[in-house]
């Protein structure tokens, strides 16, 4: 049994939000005609957001209920969700009602278009301007400019993901916000749709401004990986060159030295050495790094079935 | 879950037993199975000889032929307490497991407090109170969990407390091994179980002569690294490696500039200057440490998908009503076990 869609929700803390939410996930998916399923993802909270969940989904067959032990934070239980997921269409949204279910007919019909990532952009942000909605902008803009991923709005929960993509994307620690530079390993179409945003309505804020500097670390972190992950020695390669270079330059004045004048000076010829030795080392990292990936499940072969998929759907949408 | 005799059992005391064990380990096993009688559940006791124990072949197979509910399992070499640990609870039946030290460290009277005490914890630890042993002994234990308490950011109070009772999931999911039983309770407690302190009395008999040689210090400190580095490293290694990588880095870089500038600037010969060996040194210690942590990134990065880093309670899935389409689903599937591949690894 395919299912067509399932909808993944992380819950934390928002015992008011779920049955209205749950309502207008029915709302805005029952009249696209799709088999679904709900996949809420209780995020160990500790009010009665668990027993809410649990009664939803003892009245209808279409919900799931994933329950965590403690708070882990939205990007584990987006990853459990996801892996719970048996739709072929993914679509994550926010717990809290901020996002409106409307929306998901919008995202379906722009992969149905033959794209893997729909985003959503909240053009139309109902939050406080300086706390949250600046900060917002320009972090955005500079994750678009590092990982050259051009979205608006990473920030925005409302997403739509080809299953076969988004379960091949390692999520971890505070990922979530990265999926689609994330994802660009593979080469996915992303197309970005804007999407209504409402003003909390229940419960409170669960981020904050300090979150900046983590996100920063992160994206310098996702930026290394990603670009590093598939060409370990490569990459090593690059980051040896500098240290070969002064390598040289201190050997080499050494043994010029050593020639001409027949003196040498201690400190120099050291220093080559160390810079040398820095060399092998960081090659020979780069040869483990290469063993590691070959051992890892993230390979390109992984990707193939989406690109072949792709490829029978673009020419479809050409014709 | 049952045994030969066809009671179930709902207690499982298992009892590694190492090079220090007490030299009556058939006194020591009648105390704790007054304890156990106490509690007034089925139970059944497994020894496991961490490694071969010649000298205590008459007290197995005494213990063996007394008829009680005794299983006694011997490892080939010695593997260290945690492995024996996991190796007793294979073997284990209980809904309730108990790790019981081979030598005297509580009351075995106490046994029926700590288990009540579970209650709605998921792991109960002993801490030994009040605690005999001299000044320095108390001091050294407290310099030890305070660093620990630092690096985890859970405080104990005495992990070296052998006696613990868990519900059996505990084991189920937290991969232990070489000497980690000591921090059951910080690894426990970080996958989101539920863990309480109980206080117990000490046993008379609880008196280690003589003092630790230096050799056990050195194994403390080391112990506390690895947990540090479970806690801290394992989830993102390039912030912590690259954070002090890139200090390193900057540090050097900083140098070098300065003795670049002397050099072209003031005519300051470079030539014997070891502040020049200082510098690279540290540009280099920086680049490995930066190249470490990618290294380890990469690891989680391509191995996502086995180093989970949640634990999942349950997966609910009601079956469709009857007039639905839809064939029935499972009603209640339990969360899905670690992968072999992850115990492995572990």
């Amino acid at each position: 049994m395919a299912l067509d869609l399932s909808v993944v929700v992380p819950l934390f803390n928002e015992e008011e939000s779920v049955r209205p939410l749950y309502a207008a996930i029915l709302e805005g998916v029952e009249c696209l005609g799709v088999a679904f399923e709900i996949v809420l993802v209780d995020d160990g909270s500790r009010d009665g957001t668990a027993r809410v969940a649990d009664e939803i989904a003892r009245s209808d067959s279409r919900v799931c209920l994933v329950r965590f032990r403690r708070n882990y934070g939205q990007t584990p239980a987006m990853a459990a969700g996801i892996a719970e997921a048996r739709g072929e269409i993914i679509v994550t949204m926010d717990g809290d009602l901020q996002n409106d279910p409307a929306d998901i007919g919008e995202l379906l019909a722009r992969i149905e278009a033959g794209n893997d990532i729909v985003v959503g952009w909240r053009h139309d942000r109902q939050d406080k301007l300086w706390t949250r909605k600046v900060p917002s902008r320009i972090a955005n803009a500079l994750i678009a400019k590092v990982t050259g991923v051009p979205i608006r709005d990473n920030g925005c929960s409302l997403k739509a993901y080809r299953a076969c993509l988004i379960k091949q994307i390692p999520l971890y620690s505070e990922m979530h916000r990265f999926i689609p530079a994330m994802a660009s390993i593979a080469g996915p179409r992303i197309a970005e749709i804007r999407v209504r945003h409402h003003a909390r309505r229940y419960g409170s804020s669960k981020y904050g401004l300090s979150r900046v500097y983590k996100v920063l670390l992160d994206l310098m972190v996702i930026k290394t990986v990603a670009s590093f992950t598939a060409r370990p020695m490569l990459w090593f390669g690059i980051l040896s060159l500098p240290m070969l270079a002064a390598a040289t330059l201190a050997l080499g004045w050494t043994v010029f030295t050593l020639c001409v004048q027949s003196r040498m000076s201690l400190s120099i010829a050291g220093t080559g050495v160390i810079f040398l030795t820095s060399t092998v080392t960081l090659l020979a990292a780069g040869a483990i790094g290469e063993l590691i990936y070959k051992l890892g499940d993230l390979r390109e072969h992984q990707f193939s079935g989406l690109t072949q998929h792709l490829l029978v759907r673009g020419a479809a949408v050409d014709d | 879950m049952t045994d030969s005799t066809g009671t179930s059992v709902e207690i499982s005391a298992i009892i590694p037993v190492g090079r220090r064990h007490a030299p009556d380990v058939l006194a020591l096993y009648a105390e704790y199975k007054e304890g156990l009688e106490a509690i007034g559940l089925p139970y059944e006791v497994i020894m496991v000889l961490d490694g071969p124990r010649p000298e205590m072949g008459s007290d197995v197979r005494r213990l063996l032929s007394s008829g009680d509910r005794v299983a006694v399992i011997s490892l080939t070499r010695n593997f260290g307490e945690a492995t024996a640990l996991i190796a007793g609870f294979q073997r284990a039946a209980g809904r309730i497991i108990l790790t019981l030290p081979a030598y005297h460290q509580v009351r075995g009277s106490e046994l029926g407090k700590l288990v009540r005490a579970l209650g709605a914890a998921d792991l109960a630890i002993g801490q030994r109170w009040p605690r005999v042993g001299t000044r320095f002994e108390k001091y050294r234990r407290q310099l030890f969990h305070r660093l620990l308490a630092r690096v985890t950011g859970q405080r104990f109070h005495d992990l070296g407390c052998g006696v613990r009772a868990m519900k059996r999931r505990v084991l189920e999911e937290i991969n232990l091994y070489g000497d980690q039983h000591r921090f059951l309770p910080v690894l426990a407690s970080r996958v989101g179980f539920k863990v309480r302190e109980v206080e117990l009395h000490q046993s008379p008999l609880d008196r280690f002569e003589g003092g630790y040689p230096p050799r056990e210090y050195v194994r403390r400190a080391l112990d506390i690294c690895t947990v540090f580095f479970l806690v801290r490293f394992t989830k993102r290694p390039l912030r912590f490696f690259g954070l002090v990588g890139v200090t390193t880095f900057l540090v050097g870089a900083v140098l070098i500039t300065w003795l670049a500038l002397d050099r072209l600037v003031f005519r300051q010969p470079l030539a014997d200057r070891p502040a020049l060996l200082l510098s690279s040194l540290l540009v280099v210690l920086g680049m490995q440490l930066f190249a470490l942590g990618l290294l380890g990134e990469l690891i989680i990065f391509t191995h996502a998908r086995d180093i989970k880093d949640y634990q999942i309670e349950e997966v609910v899935r009601y079956p469709a009503p009857l007039c639905a389409a839809e064939p029935p689903r499972p009603a209640l599937s339990p969360a899905p076990k670690p992968s072999e591949s992850q115990r492995h690894i572990a």
